[in-house]
């Protein structure tokens, strides 16, 4: 299709905003038939654009209740944007209807009973019931301040947490958290490897992950967090968040906004902020659907990402197999494949042996 | 011209456009010929049904994104060593694209109101009073005081931009975020 996959949009959007536009006479019909028969990729571009087109027409229902000329502002059907704030929203609601149903049928049976006792009474119980509760959260909250939750993952196992305040972390290969959520803080503490975050908003108890001498902070936002040594690596695909480093010789550090796309490198040398887009940055993020994404990597490099993830090691045999580069995604939890590919496509031959496989340039 | 064909294309086909998106995507490193690339898919698919409609329409869409890669990388138009042996793992990837929901009319008004949302604002004021407000183009462009190819471009690139949104979001249930955690957890048992 040397024409062009955008050009051919661009066309058929014209002709199908032209039809669109009235006025639409016999000839252009025969002429749009003609344009639509020239190519087949026409034809596809067109019923593309035609059938979004049409359900648009559901559009309309968001007008009920707004005066006419009236264009309202932006996200005010669009608040629940994702799932996870989705469901807690739905459960939110179940929620308030038990409440409600729980109010009418004790009101029917007050009614019922229509005696002044038995309303002091239950006045007194309900009092008595939120004073428990009140207490028991208070209890909770300190219990779980002082009771920090340790999770680890083997090598090449993943693991998914769903944390108590509704927010999901996802474990990669080989790592260990640390989970305190307090009343004014949740902490978690990266103590070895990587892990991916989904967090829940609440703007009242910022989501704080400490990572040696570095500090990630979010409100509600999708980062990962990785630990090699003193190495911290962020990765963002949604939201923003904030990364701060411990004082040095008690002068503080300055503070790195990371937005969504971008990732950061933080060594000893300083921080290393690339930004990217949002589809780049979930890109790295692959390795929690079982992918090691390459591109225009080293041998080297991409050797060691998946040693993290296997027991039985790659080794680079000599300098020259370090060198190469290679491209593609690749399954983590097979070596034994990845080897494979690397003698077909590339100049390597590999030595099996039982604990480690060796790379050799050939 | 065959109205039936076309139909069965948006039903069966345009559908999966979100997975068929995020499939390509993984195996194609040019992010600018992606576009390209989905376009030559959705023809040989289309050229296909027209002899003969596939008893199975996501699979035989998934099949011809995968020839349609190795028939490039053939081409020798990328150096990418994957797709030319790990058949293995591009199908398990087939398997793993989420099954699409056919979603009900409230999400789909959901997913039409945030594709509006992100339009930009001259087009997103325009393409409201067309769709929303239902008023002709030629009434857009009285009321706007703009020429009617004024409009007419603006729907033209809200068309384009609706169309991008629509079809390549993921139908995504509120569970389903529950079900790829549970997914996740099965996963982990197999392999540890």
């Amino acid at each position: 299709m040397n024409a062009g996959s955008r050009q051919i949009e661009h066309d058929a959007a014209a002709w199908l905003a032209r039809r669109d536009g009235g006025d639409w006479s016999a000839e252009q019909t025969a002429a749009l038939e003609r344009w639509l028969s020239a190519a087949t990729a026409h034809r596809v571009a067109f019923l593309r654009l035609e059938a979004a087109w049409a359900e648009s027409d559901r559009l309309k229902a968001l007008g009920a209740g707004l005066a006419r000329g009236e264009l309202p502002e932006r996200g005010r059907w669009t608040q629940n944007r994702f799932g996870l704030r989705a469901r807690r929203a739905e459960e939110a609601e179940t929620h308030r209807r038990a409440l409600a149903d729980a109010a009418v049928a004790a009101r029917a049976e007050r009614r019922s009973r229509a005696r002044a006792p038995a309303r002091r009474l239950a006045a007194a119980a309900l009092a008595a019931t939120a004073l428990l509760a009140v207490a028991l959260s208070w209890g909770w909250q300190r219990y779980e301040r002082v009771q920090p939750q340790a999770y680890r993952t083997a090598i090449g196992s993943l693991r998914e947490i769903a944390l108590a305040d509704g927010s999901a972390a996802t474990m990669s290969s080989d790592s260990a958290i640390e989970v305190a959520l307090s009343r004014h803080e949740r902490h978690i503490e990266l103590q070895r490897g990587e892990a991916y975050f989904e967090v829940a908003k609440d703007a009242a108890r910022p989501f704080a992950v400490q990572a040696g001498e570095r500090r990630i902070v979010a409100v509600g936002t999708r980062f990962s967090v990785r630990r090699d040594g003193d190495e911290v690596r962020v990765v963002v695909s949604e939201g923003t968040v904030r990364l701060e480093s411990a004082p040095q010789d008690g002068r503080g550090q300055p503070v790195t906004l990371l937005p969504a796309g971008s990732s950061a490198l933080a060594t000893a040398a300083g921080v290393l902020v690339r930004d990217g887009s949002i589809a780049d940055a979930e890109r790295a993020l692959d390795w929690r659907r079982g992918y090691l994404v390459f591109l225009d990597t080293p041998l080297a490099v991409a050797v060691a990402e998946f040693n993290r993830y296997n027991r039985r090691p790659l080794v680079i045999g000599d300098a020259a197999a370090a060198q190469l580069r290679i491209g593609g995604s690749f399954r983590w939890s097979n070596a034994e494949v990845f080897a494979n590919l690397l003698e077909q496509a590339l100049p390597v031959r590999a030595e099996r042996e039982s604990e480690r496989i060796v790379l050799y340039s050939r | 011209m065959d109205k039936a064909l076309d139909a069965w294309f948006v039903r069966e086909i345009l559908a999966h456009e979100a997975s068929l998106a995020q499939y390509l995507r993984r195996c194609w490193p040019q992010a600018d010929e992606l576009h390209d690339l989905r376009q030559e898919v959705y023809v040989r698919v289309y050229e296909a049904a027209a002899k003969a409609l596939p008893q199975q329409p996501k699979s035989f869409l998934f099949a011809t994104a995968r020839h349609l890669i190795t028939d490039r990388l053939r081409r020798g138009r990328v150096v990418s060593i994957e797709p030319a042996g790990d058949f293995e793992s591009l199908n398990v990837l087939i398997d793993e694209v989420s099954p699409e929901q056919r979603c009900g009319a409230r999400q789909i008004l959901k997913r039409l109101a945030e594709a509006l949302d992100r339009l930009p604002d001259r087009c997103r004021q325009i393409v409201w009073l067309r769709r929303v407000e239902d008023l002709p183009q030629k009434e857009v462009a009285s009321r706007l005081g703009i020429s009617e190819k004024a409009v007419e471009k603006q729907i033209a690139k809200g068309m384009r931009l609706l169309a991008e949104h629509y079809h390549g979001q993921p139908a995504v249930p509120a569970n389903a975020a529950a079900a790829a955690r549970r997914r996740g957890a099965v996963t982990e048992q197999e392999s540890g």
